[in-house]
């Protein structure tokens, strides 16, 4: 079968590619930023390599069908959330199979649930089991042994899981997390409308994107969408444009901390962004829009482009009169001698870990990768995005449009995780409110770069 | 002396729930966040904090992306917008209704409903009236032939416009509140000085100005404290409204320290914002019963 | 101010005022209770309409379909019944806690004779002006390590605590207007404090308990920062934390969340127009005892 196929290549091409590692939050050898092996092979490479054959030889040896208990668990799965669906389906399943175990789920608003993670983890009410974005955020926790070390029943799934989608939940060569689906940002267009412009795909090049989006102004229709009342949602945007001209490498540095933001070139690449902002690219109402809003919008014709997560296409999908529209591409190339094609935003982020704290902790371990298994399955055939996971079962019924995202994804040549998950909580905002300045045209790119280098670290 | 003492420990009894709840709640915690506000505090785990002195109000005043000045400047902007905007507003709506209007009592009732209307329900309200695609201020303004004069970015994007906006639902909700503590004042003074005022000739607007104005000072001076410090400690309206945005244009103290302890987790510097407020708060309580002090000519009875 | 004075004053009326004034004044006057009155209206109008009609088709009419599946809707996803409650208990609760200390601790100000009474009532009218966010942090890592987040005490208490100052004001202004004859009576008769307190003053401050309750209510209904912040649990969830939710999750379904705030306000408007005579009375009433 051809997507399975496409899914294997990308699999077998995520383990050559780089990943940026987050745990060694700066300390690691900057020597080798992109080791194209796992971050077990950095300089700590013996001691995590004797720790995984322990791992190997000692499992968890935790029979979930024998295991009778409740556990709980947070999640942002809410009613309107697109993978609200495989949570329940997984959900389900998993207690047809293992009747004694008891789950107590909640689903809270994505912004409130970071607020309430965070003062709940402080106090340790965290429920068993939470969802956690990878990296940064799953990092704090980790860095104050809140988190529950996965290591001996990751062992029991490693034919399934691979090595490499477990690095943004690796932290000095432990395994706290088990990843969900994986998404990149994609670049989703209205053909109908670039039609009306003269356009039958979306342009290749920068040079042919900016006429497009001049063709399409001079029609009186608005090239992008995006909503200003969530920044994050303007980093989809502004961390394409850097990626594409100063490349993936660059980039991971400086989000890692191990180069200065006051680099000339991203000065520059955020100048290119603003440009776009002030040239009229940008509907001005979306500065006090929701994300929601503006999705509702691009879905309702409103936009010709939209950059946003790949975990829309199930939205797209499930749209009958807006999905025949709609293609996906990856964003051009600004600057070709930095960046090619291929250098992608995002990666594994959508994470499910255990508290240290669980009085089942072992228990829930095993639980959260059977579950976390299903969820992936399941959201990948809803179309929440690429699993992390090994697929198995029939998955011809995956939509084009997330098809077309795992082509994209199986030419990868190197990710760059979304800036506010790569960083911690109070970098991460000082960065989010930089973004909304350049957004707003408060500060130009050489404000950019020499405030975030004064103000982070 | 053994009655003395009896006494005493009456007195200390009737005093000592109000005491905890007081000094439990208010005061101790006050001195706690003065205490946190001197540490780089970021966990609630308090054990092994670092002391930084003023490291927090050095960082809260200079740094660029915590628009601290912004925040100050703007509640004191609703703060001067609230005193002579909505005062003068609810001033007039109790003058008017003082002179005893048919309908008094339903004017009275309609303009005190917003006031008994939950803030966040009055938030997302005025956020659907202010929808720059689909809301009903367009609506009404296109009714007027008006209908292109929405600033780009929409009432809740512009930088411009946004804290104007926010302003006014706030001015919605409690002109009414304010109006009917004047319109009591209104009431309470005596005919037989308006009556002799006015046939000694005085107009109207004469007979407002100089009797019920003056005798209802008091009374404008709980408001004048109401709305400053209301606006100084504003949150709820703004964090649904705009939470800040766009561009630290609605940016007040209270959005400010929120941002800063829970997706931060600056618990320092949130205690910093929060000591700031407690002082700004104070400042103006003082320098307002200064103020009605100084000009009250006509002296309280 | 007297009773008397405020009905006596009926005689005084705008027909004395000239036309042209008189006019403008009704102009000025029912304009405002437009604008009191419309956002309201059309809230009750989107909140039974499809999001075609809100879109353009009918933005300002009445609804031409009328969809009350909003409502039910609202109240399936947003269990709004639960957070109408919780919201009552709160309030409730905190009235009460609050009129107890005020009332004792006003009794001790201004009845019993003693070396610094005065410095005790300017101590609790700091109260007054501090905001209550000036505590979030230290009673939020207090409350945690406690394990009391997630609970209505987490909310009661605070808002006692902050509530105390105003009611404190308000029960000083009705207890100065009874009589201090009445405490004498009693002491001659043998009650000591707490029988005067209990026999004699309580019963007398029936009308404070009205207007503390209004600002007390005024003040924790609305109270999102601390609900926010303590409450996770869907089931202890005040109506403030509960709508702004259910927004967030509906942001572009104008129906259901119309209907939600409809839910939310209508208790409170219905009580109000059965009542409206005597919550504005007693509101007035703090402001001039205060």
């Amino acid at each position: 079968m051809k997507l399975k196929k496409v899914v294997a290549l990308l699999l077998a091409g995520a383990m050559v590619l780089s990943m940026a590692a987050c745990g060694n939050d700066g300390g690691a050898s900057s020597s080798a930023p992109e080791s194209s092996e796992e971050s077990s092979a950095a300089p700590e490479s013996s001691e995590a390599d004797d720790s995984n054959a322990e791992a190997e030889n000692t499992t968890s040896g935790v029979d979930l069908s024998a295991a009778d208990c409740t556990l709980e668990m947070w999640c942002i799965a809410t009613e309107s959330d697109s993978n609200r669906h495989s949570y329940e389906a997984a959900i389900e399943e998993m207690a047809s199979e293992y009747p004694n175990i008891t789950l107590n789920w909640e689903a809270f608003e994505n912004q409130s649930y970071k607020t309430k993670i965070k003062a709940a983890m402080a106090a340790d009410e965290v429920p068993d089991i939470f969802f956690t974005w990878s990296c940064a955020f799953l990092g704090d926790f980790v860095a104050q042994d809140k988190v529950y070390c996965l290591d001996e029943t990751y062992a029991e799934y490693q034919s399934e899981l691979p090595e490499v989608m477990m690095a943004n939940s690796t932290y000095d060569g432990k395994h706290y997390g088990v990843p969900l689906t994986m998404n990149i940002v994609g670049l989703f267009a209205n053909m109908e409308l670039l039609e009306e412009a003269g356009y039958q795909e979306i342009p290749g090049t920068y040079d042919e994107f900016i006429a497009c989006c001049d063709a399409l102004k001079e029609k009186g229709i608005i090239p992008f969408g995006c909503a200003g009342s969530e920044t994050w949602c303007v980093t989809e945007y502004l961390e394409s444009v850097i990626e594409k001209s100063i490349g993936a490498d660059a980039m991971n540095d400086i989000f890692l901390g191990r180069a200065t933001w006051n680099n000339q070139e991203v000065a520059d690449a955020v100048d290119t962004f603003q440009s776009m902002v002030t040239n009229g690219y940008f509907d001005p109402n979306g500065i006090s829009l929701s994300n929601d809003e503006v999705k509702a919008n691009f879905m309702a014709g409103k936009y010709a482009f939209y950059m946003n997560g790949t975990w829309n296409c199930a939205d797209f999908a499930n749209d009958e009169n807006f999905f025949p529209k709609v293609k996906v591409a990856e964003f051009p190339v600004i600057n070709a001698d930095k960046s090619e094609l291929g250098q992608l935003i995002g990666g594994p982020s959508d994470t499910l870990a255990v508290t240290a704290a669980s009085e089942n902790a072992a228990v829930a371990a095993k639980y959260t990768f059977e579950l976390g298994k299903k969820i992936c399955h399941y959201g990948y055939l809803d179309g929440c995005g690429l699993p992390a996971w090994t697929p198995y079962g029939d998955t011809s019924s995956v939509n084009a449009l997330t098809q077309d995202v795992a082509q994209i994804c199986n030419e990868a040549k190197a990710y760059v995780l979304f800036g506010d998950t790569a960083m911690n909580a109070d970098e991460a905002n000082t960065y989010l409110d930089y973004v909304a300045q350049v957004y707003g045209s408060n500060i130009d790119g050489k404000g950019f770069i020499e405030g975030l280098a004064k103000d982070i670290r | 002396m053994k009655n003395k003492t009896y006494r005493n420990v009456t007195v200390f009894l009737f005093l000592l729930p109000g005491l905890i709840l007081f000094i439990g709640v208010l005061i101790a915690p006050i001195i706690m966040s003065v205490v946190y506000s001197l540490y780089d505090l970021r966990s609630i785990s308090t054990q092994g904090m670092e002391f930084i002195g003023l490291g927090n109000y050095q960082e809260l005043f200079t740094s660029g992306s915590i628009s601290f000045w912004k925040a100050l400047g703007n509640s004191l902007l609703l703060a001067a917008l609230s005193v002579f905007i909505q005062l003068p507003l609810s001033l007039g709506l109790a003058l008017m209704l003082g002179k005893g209007v048919k309908g008094e009592r339903a004017f009275l009732s309609v303009y005190f409903l917003p006031v008994l209307i939950s803030t966040v329900v009055i938030g997302q309200l005025w956020r659907k009236i202010y929808n720059p695609d689909y809301g009903i201020l367009n609506a009404v303004l296109g009714l007027f032939g008006a209908s292109n004069v929405m600033p780009t970015g929409g009432w809740l994007g512009n930088v411009s416009s946004a804290l104007w906006c926010v302003f006014i639902p706030t001015l919605w909700q409690y002109v009414g509140y304010h109006m009917l503590l004047m319109y009591a004042g209104v009431r309470s003074v005596s005919p037989d000085l308006r009556e002799a005022a006015k046939l000694d000739g005085a107009t109207d607007a004469q007979v407002d100005r100089y009797i019920v104005i003056p005798c209802i000072k008091p009374i404008l001076r709980v408001s004048v404290i109401f709305a400053v410090t209301g606006s100084l400690k504003s949150f709820d309206l703004i964090y649904v409204l705009t939470n800040g945005g766009p561009f630290h244009a609605t940016e007040v103290p209270s959005t400010l320290m929120i941002n800063m302890l829970f997706e931060r987790n600056r618990y320092g510097m949130g205690s910093t914002i929060a000591v700031l407020m407690i002082a700004l708060c104070f400042a103006f309580a003082i320098i307002i019963s200064a103020v009605f002090k100084e000009r009250d000519i006509y002296g309280k009875k | 101010m007297e009773k008397s004075k405020e009905t006596g004053l009926e005689q005084y009326h705008v027909q004395k005022t000239n036309k042209f004034l008189r006019t403008l004044i009704y102009i000025g006057l029912i304009l405002w209770a437009l604008i009191d009155l419309f956002p309201i209206y059309w809230m009750f109008t989107f909140s039974l309409k499809s999001n075609e009609e809100v879109y353009g088709m009918n933005v300002m009419g009445l609804p031409k379909e009328w969809l009350w599946s909003n409502y039910q809707k609202a109240m399936t996803t947003g269990n709004m019944p639960r957070y109408f409650l919780n919201s009552v208990i709160v309030t409730v609760v905190t009235i009460v806690i609050s009129l107890v200390a005020a009332l004792m601790a006003t009794y001790a100000m201004t009845r019993i004779v003693w070396k610094g009474r005065t410095l005790m009532n300017s101590f609790f009218m700091l109260g007054i002006t501090i905001p209550i966010h000036a505590s979030i942090v230290p009673i939020f890592i207090t409350l945690s390590k406690l394990h009391m987040t997630n609970s209505y005490w987490s909310l009661i208490i605070p808002y006692s605590a902050f509530s105390l100052a105003m009611a404190i004001l308000i029960c000083t202004g009705f207890m100065n207007d009874i009589p201090k004859d009445l405490d004498e009576a009693a002491c001659i008769d043998g009650c000591g404090l707490w029988k005067t307190f209990m026999l004699i003053i309580v019963p007398l401050m029936k009308p404070a308990l009205a207007t503390i309750s209004i600002y007390t209510f005024l003040q924790c209904w609305n109270e999102l920062m601390f609900a926010n912040v303590f409450i996770s649990k869907e089931a202890l969830k005040t109506l403030p934390v509960g709508i702004q939710a259910l927004s967030g999750r509906h942001t572009t379904e104008w129906g259901p969340i119309g209907a939600a705030l409809v839910i939310a306000t209508f208790p409170t408007l219905l009580a109000y127009v059965f009542m409206s005579k005597s919550i504005q009375e007693s509101f007035i009433a703090g402001a001039v005892k205060g």
